[in-house]
């Protein structure tokens, strides 16, 4: 390398580490003031206590909206596989015509403004008669999540080898049995990597369910939003920091069970 | 293994009608109401109020200005990183570990994060703090509550998907390419900036484009960043359907924001099925 090369690098190598670290400040800051001894959120964090995470864990209401939100992302990723994984094999191993639409379709929620989608959910429960209610809120994000699965089971199944499914049908095996016995594995980290996804951007979201929560009805994150805005305290820090170890947990499992770098490059 | 057609529509059947139940028949609620007045009689009204002074056009323009920083921002942070990720790491140890930095923000929601910057941002919060430690400035700078604000706390939401985007494009570079370009003597100032470069363009294009759709949508970023004092679209359609009750106004609101979102999808896949290593990028 040249001189002029060195220094490139260099460069290119401080800025992304600032980048990195920009990353990492604002989650490690919020960890940091949750053990506060003060009444008021300060930094660096004065002593170390568990009291706020005490005063949250008393609290009932912030256990009913993590309780919410846990059964929500979880039914949800549910009937995502159960639709995400059919859709995924009729798109790549049917001659239907139409699958291009159809592909279109599931992945859509993707790329539209999910307030909008939220609002066209309330107006549309609203006719029915089912707004603000459990419902409302779970196929909404049945609807958001189900694209995280689409595409990562499409990609297993686009990279995969055939003539395995085939070798099993040809030595007497059923359709089920080669579907369970071979297709299931292989597709299976995508499937993994999908299903995390899902969980976790059901789990986070506020844009879509804001619109048909209820003061008895409320999943975490949109309770913390609406608290956020007229109080902070090291309490706020604590719950905050709680969502953040649900995240390194979840992080850890997908580069456990899949490999980070894999899933990252599929995911955009 | 083909799946013969009639079981291929049955499998897609009961999916189909959830979707088109819950995602297409809504939308299909919002554009009708959009052109109804509250007694339901057809009429254009709606979206001539939203033309008719400047606020709404106002707050489109704000909108658009902060996507547009906080898309700029996303590229001049998120590019380097995908690229020193992809080109610069060797071990797989430590290109996980960039990874890891990468996704854990996206795990974390909005708030959560906003709430972040609202710590490092406030008056007596570590940017001032540092700022004046170093005799920047004597006494501290209203940084929260501004423009400013709302383009970091946007701009930390959007950075990971302009580095997984750009990162997936970058992967798919044939490395002969670049290695063939070294050897023929171009400096890796050259190579970078006429092989590995235009070769990303389309991930970079496609990054853009997912980074500004979420930045126009964006609502609690600039809710919690603004204290109220800005209005972006997304603030001004919460408003009308959650505070207002008005939701035929609230409906042009929200399909005004879906054809700009559309118009700027299509532009961007015009330009990306033009690109050589374009559909790559979108099918990657």
């Amino acid at each position: 390398m040249t001189l002029s090369e060195r220094i490139g690098r260099f460069l290119l190598v401080t800025l992304v580490w600032a980048g990195l670290a920009f990353l990492a400040l604002p989650l490690i800051i919020i960890v940091a003031i949750s053990f506060t001894e003060t009444e008021y959120l300060t930094f660096p964090p004065v002593g170390f206590t568990l009291r706020w995470y005490e005063r949250f864990l008393a609290d009932t209401s912030y256990l009913d909206s993590i309780g919410l939100s846990a059964s929500l992302a979880f039914a949800s990723t549910a009937i995502a596989v159960l639709i995400g994984v059919p859709v995924a094999l009729a798109i790549t191993r049917s001659t239907l015509p139409g699958m291009r639409i159809v592909n279109t379709i599931f992945l859509a929620p993707l790329i539209l403004p999910t307030i909008v989608i939220g609002a066209a959910l309330l107006q549309y429960a609203s006719i029915l008669g089912f707004a603000r209610s459990y419902t409302a809120l779970l196929v909404g994000h049945v609807v958001i999540v189900v694209p995280y699965i689409l595409r990562t089971v499409l990609a297993s199944l686009a990279r995969f080898d055939r003539t395995l499914e085939e070798a099993a049908l040809d030595l007497g095996a059923s359709g089920f049995s080669t579907f369970f016995l071979v297709t299931l594995p292989i597709i299976k980290p995508g499937l993994v990597a999908g299903a995390l996804f899902a969980l976790i951007i059901s789990w986070i979201n506020v844009e879509l369910s804001i619109f048909n929560t209820t003061a008895a009805l409320m999943p975490i994150p949109v309770k913390l939003f609406n608290y956020v805005q007229y109080s902070i305290d090291p309490m706020v820090a604590a719950i905050s920091a709680a969502t953040i170890y649900v995240a390194i947990v979840a992080v850890v499992l997908l580069d456990v069970m899949v490999g980070i770098d894999r899933v990252a490059a599929s995911q955009k | 293994m083909r799946i013969r057609n009639f079981w291929a529509a049955l499998l897609i059947g009961v999916p189909l009608a959830f979707m088109a139940a819950f995602f297409l028949v809504p939308f299909g609620v919002v554009v009708i109401a959009s052109f109804q007045d509250k007694a339901g009689a057809w009429s254009l009204a709606n979206y001539a109020r939203i033309l008719g002074d400047s606020y709404y056009p106002n707050v489109l323009y704000v909108t658009f200005k902060l996507s547009l920083l906080a898309t700029l921002m996303s590229f001049l942070i998120g590019y380097p990183i995908a690229y020193y990720i992809v080109a610069v790491v060797q071990s797989r140890a430590a290109r996980r570990f960039c990874y890891i930095l990468v996704i854990m923000p996206l795990f974390t929601s909005n708030i959560v994060r906003s709430f972040g910057w609202m710590i490092l941002l406030g008056r007596q919060g570590l940017v001032n703090t540092t700022l004046m430690t170093l005799g920047l400035t004597e006494r501290p700078v209203q940084i929260l509550f501004t423009e400013l604000s709302i383009v970091i706390g946007l701009t930390y939401i959007l950075v990971p998907f302009m580095v997984l985007t750009v990162a997936g494009v970058l992967q798919t570079i044939d490395r002969s390419l670049v290695e063939a370009s070294l050897d023929l003597g171009a400096s890796r100032f050259a190579t970078f900036a006429r092989v590995t470069f235009p070769l990303s363009l389309p991930g970079v294009v496609a990054g853009s484009l997912i980074v500004f759709t979420l930045a126009v949508s964006a609502y609690v970023v600039p809710s919690i960043m603004s204290g109220g004092r800005t209005v972006v679209m997304a603030m001004s359609i919460f408003e009308q359907y959650g505070s207002l009750f008005d939701f035929n106004f609230g409906a042009a609101l929200a399909v005004g924001l879906l054809v700009v979102t559309l118009v700027l999808i299509a532009l961007s896949l015009l330009f990306i099925e033009r690109q050589p290593s374009g559909r790559q990028a979108m099918n990657g």
